[in-house]
């Protein structure tokens, strides 16, 4: 078929026509090969330029287009719809940007004219070679598997299901609810916390639209946003495996206190009455706080951030929990003397330092310490500490509290790397983004919410667990079909030496190796069209769609021309 | 309907709309994107602000089913069976979005010239402007403050300038009446004039900035193009960057200021590499799993970190004096050429106003309350608050809770499920 190119070029204003000439422009490119219309507007993106533009590519027949306007940031897409509209492939366009990166920096009329025709003769090279793209549909599939029963999977659970939506909890223990489960109170309203979630959990267990598989565990995970396959095993029912279809993964394992006997100088297992957050949470929910020989104590030392510095973050709840602690003793043993080692006080928000003043009194202090360390002498437990000004104090005391660092929990690295996300430094999972996706990861359609991506408090955990029930309500949406890039790659099989150059540099996991042909195939629901493989791919089977040899080497042979 | 084009907001509304729904986002200002267009650079990763910002307001700007009403402020909220009728006042941006492209040719001629609000009146600018480079929508607005034609004057300076003619001046305010089923209030946060604590000096001697200041100062689209220099022209040898301004005063912690201050330090050393940098702080608050590496990364300089209380700053000979108790109880001081103070994050002067229209409450500090229902909902069914306007917060906290009312409005299981 015989090309037609039409080359339309936008004066911006007077943006770009007050620096380029564009007379001289179509001038010089209208007799170029293949050229058959070389026209200026006013303003291409204003409704008036595009409608004329569709008028023209209509009328003129036109195969391939090239626009010189501004950058394809700004009107790329407006472009692309006008070559809809017109009937034309909108894969058929080429995007000169001659208003940012030509008139606006360089200085010199003749030279930005010059440039700009170096920079459309390139386009016109370059568009020739463009073929048609096409975008696929698929139709998604709308259940969702949540991995972990605490209050996250929980909330989750109960936000997504719907009778066009089947929910599967996965839970590795035999009960739903838990870390918050071990909790009396939560902080720093002080409610009862367990009526709250026995509701939740009675709501899941209910529901219709919700699938509990307790004492299971995930063992794999393929597909893609939209259509995933998960491989759950039940360790009851006789060692069962099932195979559950679900459109997204929403992992809300929690996490682990850290177990502070691995730091000697707290004494912890070694030293009577030196308990973990923990223990003294359950001792406190068993309705008595006592020492080992039974009777109460009469002065407490809570330590914070022990192994902060191991790990090397804040834990972001001890002081808060720490406070809470606090006040259970002043219930519970209302003349105990109540000392918080801490080294900085970490009470972020609006409502936490109230909580905190509203701790402290005659029995509860404050006591700013550093290099804490957890002995034994005649009276009971000493505790001593570096104090502000450097000074080592002794506290005696009867009951030390420890607040261990919170760590992911033991088998996160082995969840990550079923579902294919990557962890932070710390063995957390990994976000999308720190800023912009905190519950979105790395793999499109696998979210993660609560402590397993990060120590946090439970509503922060609650909002995170809401914020990935919007983002896959928003977009995982029952009947609806997905639209698949069409900018992706492709590996011609006759040409692939089964090398896998292509795997390891796929940062998208779109690639896989087909073992029985010996040749690496392209998932391209999966692919963003990077061209990591194409520019790793030795044998020249990995290409992608919309930069293909031929344009590049086209574009860079007339642009050195 | 979303109240507020930060980050918040532009995160809701773009969620909406994937899911199919209409929306309505009212922007105060003329301009979206809030308060983080201002900054260069967030914290942990030092990444550029208006980098991460740009796609989501291309994607804003693009979005057909969001209508994006600059300028614009809620009147008056009723019910109706659906949800809400919402009364709108759209102030005339006297600038057709559709026929401007930005140029900037009209500024030039215009004959007034004024502190520029957005760049906390360290720059100038005319009375038809966009707030900085970059702003989007990239359109500009007349101020009508500030024209001489609204003070009666017959100039047309800017009209007469524009090519594509898309400047009217006889534009006039409108009203608009939206029907929504849903509200979400994103309107962000204030900054506590810390002039209003004499002993920091703010307001009274000169280099002494607040941090939304330091933020323009460094900003490489901002009045300066990112050079930190004295109201002299000299560059600052020594600074003070102070924890905790109004702490004490307001009785919260703001969340972010440790953070951001230590992000300060960094702009302070990459542009000055021998620049004496001493933080005064009252409690580290650091919280969560990388804020510790980057506190780390940071303090690495030489940095100086001191524990102060009963910090004051005072005019010397040699530029800036700042007297402090440290730990033991000793008076100290230090003299510095820049002082930075970290203010109290506070609700929007607008606040009360608006939970009174929106027929939500406020609590003892004058947030929106958080309601029962959920963790964005407010004291309303069909009225969900986040961000910065229920309380201080992370920019990923309000981007988390924008997600978390998104699924509040979505979910068929929360009563307010639509």
């Amino acid at each position: 078929m015989t090309k037609r190119i039409g080359v339309f070029i936008c004066e911006c204003g007077t943006n770009i026509s007050d620096k380029i000439d564009i007379n001289k422009v179509i001038e010089e490119v209208a007799s170029l090969e293949d050229v058959v219309v070389a026209e200026s507007a006013k303003l291409l993106c204003s409704p008036e330029g595009r409608i004329s533009l569709e008028k023209r590519i209509k009328q003129e027949a036109l195969t391939h287009l090239v626009v010189a306007a501004c950058s394809p940031r700004d009107h790329q897409q407006t472009f692309m719809s006008v070559c809809k509209r017109a009937g034309m492939n909108p894969y058929l366009l080429q995007l000169v940007n001659i208003r940012e990166q030509c008139a606006w920096i360089t200085e010199d009329s003749a030279r930005a004219t010059e440039k700009a025709i170096r920079m459309i003769r390139t386009a016109i090279s370059r568009v020739r070679y463009h073929v048609r793209l096409e975008k696929r549909e698929i139709v998604v599939n709308s259940d969702v598997l949540v991995v972990g029963g605490g209050i996250a999977g929980i909330e989750i659970s109960l936000m997504l299901a719907c009778p066009d939506r089947t929910v599967y909890l996965v839970e590795k223990s035999t009960i739903l609810g838990g870390m918050a489960r071990r909790f009396e109170r939560v902080f720093p309203g002080m409610d009862k916390y367990s009526e709250v979630l026995e509701t939740k959990i009675g709501r899941v267990l209910e529901h219709q639209n919700i699938r509990v598989l307790t004492a299971s565990d995930l063992e794999q995970i393929i597909g893609f946003y939209g259509n995933f396959e998960a491989r759950v095993r039940c360790k009851i029912e006789g060692e069962v495996t099932r195979n559950l279809n679900v459109g997204a993964v929403v992992l809300t394992i929690g996490s682990q206190p850290s177990d502070p006997s691995g730091i000697e100088k707290y004494g912890y297992g070694e030293i009577d009455n030196v308990l973990t957050a923990l223990e003294f949470e359950e001792m406190n929910r068993s309705g008595q706080i006592a020492l080992c020989n039974g009777s109460l104590p009469t002065s407490v030392a809570i330590v914070h951030c022990v192994g902060r510095e191991e790990k090397g973050y804040c834990s972001e709840v001890c002081c808060m929990y720490a406070l809470k602690f606090a006040r259970y003793l002043r219930e519970r043993v209302p003349y105990a003397k109540v000392s918080l080692l801490y080294s900085e006080m970490c009470i972020p928000g609006k409502t936490y330092q109230r909580f905190c003043e509203e701790t402290l009194g005659d029995n509860v202090k404050l006591v700013r310490s550093s290099n804490v360390r957890v002995w034994e002498k005649d009276e009971g437990k000493a505790v001593s500490y570096l104090d502000e000004g450097g000074a080592e104090q002794t506290l005696i005391v009867d009951m030390v509290i420890l607040a261990p660092a919170i760590e992911p929990t033991s088998d996160a690295r082995r969840i990550a790397e079923i579902a294919g996300i990557p962890l932070s430094i710390d063995g957390f999972f990994a976000e999308q983004h720190e800023k912009l996706g905190p519950v979105a990861t790395s793999k499109e359609g696998v979210f993660i919410a609560g402590c397993a991506q990060g120590p946090k408090s439970i509503s922060d955990t609650l909002v995170q667990a809401d914020a990935a029930a919007g983002l896959i309500l928003s977009s995982l949406v029952p009947g609806r079909r997905m639209e698949v890039e069409a900018e992706t790659s492709q590996i011609l099989e006759s040409f692939c030496q089964g090398c896998r150059s292509c795997i390891s540099v796929c940062s998208y996991g779109a690639i896989t190796f087909d073992e029985r042909m010996k040749v690496a195939r392209v998932n391209e629901v999966i692919c963003r069209g990077c061209g990591n493989c194409a520019a790793s791919c030795p044998s020249g089977a990995a290409s992608i769609r919309h930069s293909t040899c031929d344009q590049i080497y086209q574009e860079i042979t007339e642009a050195t021309r | 309907m979303v109240i507020g084009a930060g980050i918040a907001g532009i995160e809701a509304s773009l969620l909406l709309s994937k899911a199919g729904r209409k929306v309505y986002l009212v922007e105060k200002c003329s301009f979206v994107g809030g308060t983080v267009v201002k900054f260069e650079n967030v914290f942990p990763n030092m990444e550029c602000a208006t980098c991460m910002l740009a796609p989501r307001q291309q994607d804003l700007l693009q979005d057909r089913n969001i209508e994006l009403l600059t300028l614009a402020q809620v009147a008056q909220v009723g019910t109706s069976p659906e949800g809400f009728t919402v009364q709108i006042c759209k102030r005339a941006r006297y600038v057709d979005i559709l026929a401007c492209i930005g140029c900037g040719t009209c500024y030039e001629p215009c004959p007034v010239s004024a502190p520029n609000e957005f760049e906390m009146g360290l720059s100038q600018s005319k009375a038809i402007s966009i707030p900085c480079v970059g702003a989007l929508p990239n359109v500009p607005v007349i101020d009508k403050e500030r024209c001489v034609r609204f003070a009666g004057k017959d100039c047309r300076a800017c009209k007469d300038a524009c090519a594509l003619d898309a400047i009217n001046l006889d534009q006039k305010d409108e009203m608009l009446e939206l029907r929504v089923g849903a509200i979400i209030v994103a309107t962000g946060f204030d900054t506590w004039n810390v002039g209003q604590i004499p002993r920091y000096g703010y307001g009274r001697h000169s280099d002494i900035y607040d941090a939304l200041e330091f933020e323009r100062l460094f900003a490489s689209n901002g009045p300066t193009e990112g050079r930190i220099v004295l109201r002299s022209g000299r560059t600052p040898r020594s600074a003070a960057l102070v924890h905790c301004v109004g702490r004490e005063e307001k009785g919260y912690c703001s969340a972010v200021c440790c953070l951001y201050l230590l992000k300060f330090s960094h702009y302070l050393k990459s542009k000055i590499s021998d620049v004496k940098i001493n933080e005064f702080y009252t409690d580290f608050c650091i919280p969560g799993k990388s804020h510790q590496r980057f506190f780390e990364r940071m303090v690495k300089g030489d940095i100086n970190l001191i524990r102060a209380s009963r910090l004051e700053v005072d005019d010397c000979d040699n530029g800036l004096v700042v007297r402090y108790d440290t730990g033991g109880g000793k008076r100290n001081e230090c003299v510095v050429d820049m002082v930075i103070l970290a203010p109290p994050m506070q609700p929007r002067r607008d606040t009360p106003q608006l939970a009174k229209i929106l027929g939500i409450s406020l609590d003892d500090k004058g947030f929106f309350v958080k309601g029962v229902a959920s963790s964005v909902s407010s004291s309303r069914s069909g009225i969900y608050v986040v961000g910065c306007a229920q309380g201080p917060k992370s920019i990923e906290e309000s981007v988390a809770e924008a997600q978390a009312a998104v699924a509040d409005i979505l979910s068929s299981s929360r009563s307010g499920g639509l």
